[in-house]
C-alpha cells in the first residue's frame, strides 16, 4: 500500500514540476514584438514594428523594407540628384525642354496625383511646386533667422501660381515618360509621395509573409494585418495643442489600414507673431487656416495622405460634405477653437 | 492515505509554489531599468537612466547640440540648436518605444524598458 502512495506523490511532483517548465516555456518561445527606425527618408522619423522569432529574423525584414523606402525615397525626391536615377528633380530640371523616361513607380504616383487633383476639386496639386518652393525657402530663411522672418510678396507668388496647371504635365504611360510642358512649372510630390510610398512598403510587406506590421513615416501609419493577438493596432491622433497633458485627442484602432494627419502646429514658421503652416491652400496661395489638424482613414496610405492635404485646405464643412459624398473615406478634423467633428463612419474606429 | 502523505503532499504543493514565484521573479529581476537611449544617424551615443536626473548635452554634426534632461523619470530635450525645434516643443517623453527626434541634428531618443505604451503610433 505505501508503494502505491509513493507512486502517487511522485507522480503530482511530476505534474507540478511539468506544468513549472510548460508554463514558463509558453512565456519565452513565442515570437517577440521589435521596432526600428530610420531618420533618413523622406525627411522624417520611420518606424516599423513588426514580430519575429528573433531580433535577427526582425532585423533581415527591416532591411528589407528599408531598401524599398530608399528606392521610393530617391525616385520621388525633388530636392537631390542620384546617379543613374531619373526622379522627380529630373522631371523639373527638363520642364520645357524634354520628356524623362521614367520607372512606373513615378508614373504611377503621378497618376494618382492627378486622379487626386480631379476628385478635390484642385485642393491638392502636384503641379504646385512654384508656389511651394517659393514658401518653403521664405520659411527655411525665416526658421534660420526668426527675426527677419517675413511673407513672400503677393506679386511674387502670383507670378509663381500662373505656372501651376496639372493640364501640361504630360504623362506618356507606353514610352514610360513624363514631359512638363511649361518651363517655368515644377512638381512637388511632398502631399502624396511618402503615403504612397508608404503603402507600396506595406504592399510588398503582405507579399512576403511580414502579416503582422505597422509602418508609421512621420505619423503617415499604414498597418499591414492585426497584431499578433488579433487586437487591431491603436493609434492616437495627436492633440494639436502641445501644451495640454493629454498628448492624444483620440484613439483608434485599425486593422489593414491607414490613417494620415495633416495639421498646422509642427512644420511651420512665425511671421510678427503669426503662425504660417507649410500647407499652402491653392485658393488664398497662403498657408491654410482652417483648422489645426484633419486626419484620414482611408485604405490606401497614398490616397489618405492626398486627402488629408485636400481636406486641410478645405473648411470643415466643405471636406465633410466630399468625404460623405465618398465610399471608404473617414475623417476626424480638430477645430482652432479645440472641438472635434467626425465623418459619419469615423466611429467605428475609435477605441472603446 | 495515511497522515505522513498528506503532509507530503503538502510540502511538495508549497515547494512547487515556491519554485513558481522564484521563476517570475527571475523574469521581473531580469528585465532592465528604464531608460533613454540616444542615437545619431542611427549609432548609438548613449543610454542613460530614466531614475537618475542628469543633462546631457548631445553634440551632433556641424556644432549641432540637444540638451537632453531626465527629470523625475521621463526626458526631455530643453534646447537645441536646430532651426525648427520641433524636439524641444515635444512632450517629456517615459514610455517604451516613445522618441523625442531632432532631424536636422539626426538625433534620436528612445525610451527603452519603460511604462508600457498606451498606443503602437501616433499620427501627428
Amino acid at each position: 500500500m505505501k508503494k502505491k502512495y509513493q507512486a502517487l506523490i511522485l507522480g503530482i511532483v511530476v505534474i507540478i514540476f511539468a506544468g513549472i517548465l510548460l508554463w514558463h516555456g509558453k512565456n519565452t518561445t513565442k515570437t517577440e514584438r521589435f521596432e526600428a527606425q530610420f531618420t533618413d527618408v523622406f525627411d522624417t522619423v520611420t518606424n516599423i514594428i513588426g514580430y519575429g522569432e528573433s531580433q535577427e529574423t526582425f532585423t533581415r525584414q527591416v532591411s528589407e523594407l528599408k531598401e524599398q523606402f530608399d528606392y521610393y525615397n530617391q525616385l520621388y525626391d525633388i530636392y537631390n540628384d542620384y546617379d543613374g536615377v531619373n526622379n522627380i528633380k529630373t522631371i523639373n530640371d527638363n520642364a520645357g525642354k524634354e520628356p524623362v523616361k521614367v520607372a512606373p513607380e513615378i508614373i504611377d504616383l503621378l497618376k494618382l496625383g492627378k486622379e487626386a487633383y480631379v476628385e478635390t476639386n484642385g485642393q491638392v496639386n502636384i503641379a504646385y511646386g512654384s508656389v511651394l518652393s517659393l514658401w518653403h525657402d521664405y520659411r527655411e530663411a525665416g526658421l534660420n533667422s526668426p527675426t527677419k522672418a517675413e511673407l513672400p510678396p503677393m506679386e511674387e507668388i502670383e507670378a509663381k501660381a500662373a505656372h501651376t496647371d496639372i493640364n501640361q504635365l504630360i504623362i506618356d504611360e507606353e514610352a514610360s515618360t513624363v514631359y512638363l510642358a511649361d518651363a517655368e512649372m515644377s512638381l512637388d510630390v511632398g502631399s502624396i509621395g511618402k503615403g504612397y510610398a508608404v503603402q507600396k512598403v506595406a504592399d510588398y510587406a503582405k507579399a512576403h509573409n511580414m502579416n503582422h506590421l505597422l509602418i508609421s513615416a512621420g505619423g503617415n501609419v499604414c498597418v499591414v494585418g492585426a497584431k499578433e493577438d488579433g487586437e487591431g493596432w491603436s493609434v492616437g491622433v495627436q492633440n494639436p495643442d502641445l501644451s495640454s497633458d493629454k498628448e492624444y485627442v483620440q484613439k483608434v484602432k485599425l486593422q489593414d489600414m491607414s490613417i494620415v494627419t495633416s495639421g498646422n502646429y509642427q512644420r511651420y514658421y512665425e511671421v510678427a507673431g503669426k503662425r504660417y503652416c507649410h500647407i499652402i491652400d491653392p485658393d488664398t496661395m497662403m498657408p491654410a487656416e482652417h483648422m489645426a489638424s484633419v486626419s484620414v482613414i482611408m485604405k490606401d496610405s497614398g490616397k489618405a495622405d492626398a486627402m488629408s492635404t485636400a481636406l486641410f485646405n478645405m473648411d470643415y464643412e466643405e471636406g465633410k460634405a466630399l468625404v460623405e459624398s465618398m465610399d471608404g473615406v473617414e475623417a476626424m478634423w480638430i477645430l482652432e477653437d479645440g472641438s472635434i467633428q467626425y465623418s459619419s463612419g469615423f466611429s467605428k474606429y475609435l477605441e472603446k | 492515505m495515511k497522515k505522513n502523505d498528506v503532509i507530503m503532499i503538502g510540502i511538495i504543493v508549497v515547494i512547487a509554489l515556491v519554485a513558481l514565484c522564484l521563476v517570475n521573479l527571475y523574469g521581473k529581476w531580469n528585465t532592465k531599468d528604464a531608460q533613454a537611449v540616444v542615437t545619431i544617424d542611427g549609432t548609438e551615443y548613449g543610454r542613460y537612466p530614466l531614475s537618475e536626473d542628469r543633462t546631457v548635452k548631445i553634440e551632433s554634426e556641424n556644432n549641432g547640440y540637444n540638451l537632453l534632461i531626465i527629470e523625475k523619470g521621463d526626458a526631455r530635450i530643453e534646447e537645441a540648436s536646430c532651426p525648427d525645434k520641433i524636439c524641444v516643443r515635444h512632450k517629456p517623453i517615459d514610455k517604451t518605444g516613445e522618441t523625442l527626434v531632432c532631424l536636422p541634428n539626426k538625433v534620436v531618443v528612445e525610451i527603452e524598458n519603460g511604462e508600457e505604451a498606451d498606443v503602437d503610433a501616433s499620427t501627428n
